[in-house]
């Protein structure tokens, strides 16, 4: 199987003949070919052991590419060392987690600064929307629902779906090109999980950035642009 | 916000966070440099004290015995002479031509536990303590007749004489004795200033008192049927016959080993001459052992609170992989995860080190009076100097090198975790 080489300015995550093994043991990712167009919101089933784990490992620079290539937002991870992924990383991609996605030490607003503590350009983007990075925390936690009072409390006073609020809000300041979200709705109940979705996926758009969702939960699949199971694709873990 | 500045500030808040455990760390290395601090500011003070009892003496002559036997109860009332000095050979050794001045020193009673010595006016004249510094009267004047007596400033702090206050003296050393003589009661006419040396515990009296107590007396006891009245004695001959020791100074110095020789091969009498500053050296030698051991202890306890330190830091690196992901996903490279685990092991001994600085200064203040009044040891309320700041140097340092263990197992964590959360 071929597939036509990336366009860098039109692909957000373009991987060919991506694969990757821990030494010693079968592979446990083998893509041929998987692309995400730059704005697009797609939403990826993988069920535990279907290589997810690995894949956003690969993604977010934290792994190696053991053979093949991923292009990310332009630039080729499988040509840089590890202090530049993570610098790649720390720039351009977003992050939120399934759950306990937040520093306990640090109030809802520092939380959510912490990428433009670590990356200049993060912060760079977050003022040329505010004055100041915590006027930005403060921005996009309103647009997700999160202000006033509740803002002071300690995070771990906060409910889970609060929290993934937060979260989101952290992922997403700055302006990352890329949102990597890994099952973060998982432990959150049925309507949290829709009201969540929808302002995650909102500020997104607005925001233009593209989304890689990864869940085992089809029935989320209906709020993205295009739903891809990661075990058809993946060679590796295919019985 | 630099980066370092970054996860410094996150070190502290995290520390913060888990201030419970935080706080015994600190406190154990708090505890571990006062305890290194205190016990060598004593030593250090101890020391110079040691070393500044006695001053300006060149020889110290004594019936024949050990250099330090003589030095003890000579110069710090410890112990007693194995033998007297006749009269004969103090006159004969002090007409010498190399010799400045002489201290005679008569030992052998006491009052209420503080020793008595006879002495002359020579001694308030020319005895020197710590650099060069003389005796001097806090109130009344130096005894010039018989039944005189001159107080030392603990003598007279501790039994609350005045000037004028009458002084039974007890014969031989004890605390307490059943033979006194009363029948001769001294009275107080001055009493010395501070020192801080065996001096502040001695009552002063001429030579010429301490014969006159002891004319009825022989063998240690008073005669029977011998009773000389304190008028009596006044019209008797109190030349003394025997000292116990005396103290020199010379013209030169050049002649302190010739004349130490004379006096050692001095062929009337066995007598021995020591040079004080060497049989200091040689009794501090002595001390030092309890020095040096006492220094090791309190090295070893600096290490136990900064393995405690280590214990700490390591016990928690399991549950804050969490954490360590956390900040991995927000763009912290690895190096700055080791730094941050670095920078707690820093905060925590910086934090010890200030509070155990803090903790022994304090105390020091405190106990001065006290260490001066009963150990005559004086404690200057210095701020710190430059082993104090070496210490803290060294200890904050020994902390970032232990520290380096955990930090290093963080960072490997941070590698091999990645972002995926382990619980």
């Amino acid at each position: 199987m071929t597939a036509s080489p990336p366009d860098p300015e039109a692909t957000a995550v373009a991987a060919r003949d991506l694969r990757f093994a821990w030494p010693g043991h079968a592979p446990v990712l083998d893509l041929p070919s998987f692309d995400v167009a730059r704005g697009e919101r797609v939403f990826l089933w993988g069920p535990s052991g279907s290589g997810k784990s690995t894949l956003l490992g690969l993604l977010g620079g934290v792994l190696e590419v053991g053979a093949g290539e991923l292009q990310v937002l332009g630039t080729p991870l499988h040509g840089l060392r590890a202090a530049q992924r993570d610098r790649f990383r720390a720039t351009r991609i977003g992050f939120i987690f399934q759950q306990f996605n937040l520093l306990p030490y640090l109030s809802v607003v520092d939380n959510v600064v912490l990428p433009c503590r670590f990356s200049s350009r993060r912060r760079h983007e977050a003022l040329r929307q505010s004055a100041n990075v915590d006027a930005e925390a403060h921005r996009l936690l309103d647009h997700l629902g999160l202000k006033g009072a509740l803002l002071e409390r300690p995070v771990t006073d906060l409910s889970i779906g609060q929290q993934q609020r937060v979260a989101a809000a952290r992922a997403l300041i700055g302006a990352p090109e890329l949102l990597i979200a890994d099952e973060p709705t998982s432990a959150l109940d049925h309507d949290a999980r829709g009201r969540f979705l929808e302002l995650l996926l909102g500020e997104c758009a607005t925001a233009g950035t593209t989304v890689l969702f990864v869940s085992h939960d089809t029935s989320l699949g209906t709020h993205f642009d295009r739903q891809v199971a990661l075990a058809e694709i993946n060679q590796a873990s295919a019985p | 916000m630099s980066a370092l500045g970054t996860i410094i500030g996150l070190a502290t808040r995290s520390l913060y966070n888990r201030r419970g455990t935080a706080l015994l760390t600190v406190a154990s290395i708090a505890i571990s440099v006062a305890l290194l601090l205190g016990v060598e500011k004593i030593r250090t003070e101890a020391r110079s004290s040691f070393a500044s009892t006695i001053s300006g003496t060149d020889l110290i002559v004594g019936a024949r015995s050990g250099d330090i036997n003589l030095l003890l109860y000579s110069v710090f009332r410890i112990g007693n002479a194995t033998n007297n000095i006749s009269w004969q050979s103090y006159q004969d050794i002090t007409s010498r031509p190399e010799v400045a001045w002489a201290i005679p020193i008569s030992l052998g009673d006491s009052h209420r536990g503080f020793r008595v010595m006879g002495t002359t006016q020579d001694y308030f004249q020319h005895y020197r303590f710590a650099r060069d510094r003389p005796l001097k009267l806090a109130e009344g004047k130096a005894f010039s007749t018989v039944f005189e007596t001159v107080l030392g400033a603990n003598v007279a702090q501790e039994l609350g004489y005045r000037v004028g206050d009458p002084v039974v003296i007890a014969h031989g050393a004890g605390a307490t004795s059943f033979m006194e003589h009363d029948d001769k009661p001294f009275t107080v006419v001055g009493i010395l200033a501070r020192t801080g040396t065996p001096v502040d515990r001695t009552v002063h009296v001429s030579l010429e008192g301490i014969e006159a107590i002891h004319v009825d007396w022989q063998q240690g006891a008073r005669m029977p049927g011998a009773n000389v009245s304190a008028e009596a004695v006044l019209q008797m001959d109190l030349q003394p016959e025997a000292i116990t020791a005396f103290l020199l100074g010379l013209q030169s110095r050049m002649a302190t080993f010739g004349l130490q020789r004379a006096i050692n091969e001095y062929p009337e009498e066995p007598l021995l001459a020591i040079i004080p500053g060497v049989a200091l050296q040689q009794l501090w030698e002595l001390v030092g052992v309890v020095e040096i051991a006492l220094l090791a202890v309190s090295l070893c306890v600096v290490a136990a609170g900064l393995i405690g330190m280590l214990t700490a830091i390591l016990t928690s690196l399991n549950e804050r992989r969490r954490e360590m992901a956390i900040l991995r996903a927000v763009g912290a490279r690895p190096w700055q995860v080791l730094m941050l685990i670095l920078s707690e092991a820093g905060l925590l001994a910086f934090c010890g080190v200030a509070l155990g600085l803090a903790g022994v200064l304090a105390l020091s203040a405190a106990a001065a009076p006290w260490l001066e009044n009963r150990f005559g040891i004086f404690i200057g309320l210095q701020v710190p100097g430059l082993f104090e700041l070496a210490v803290a140097a060294i200890v904050v340092g020994a902390a970032l090198v232990i520290g380096l263990w955990p930090a290093w197992k963080a960072y490997r964590n941070a590698l091999a975790d990645g972002l995926t959360i382990r619980v």
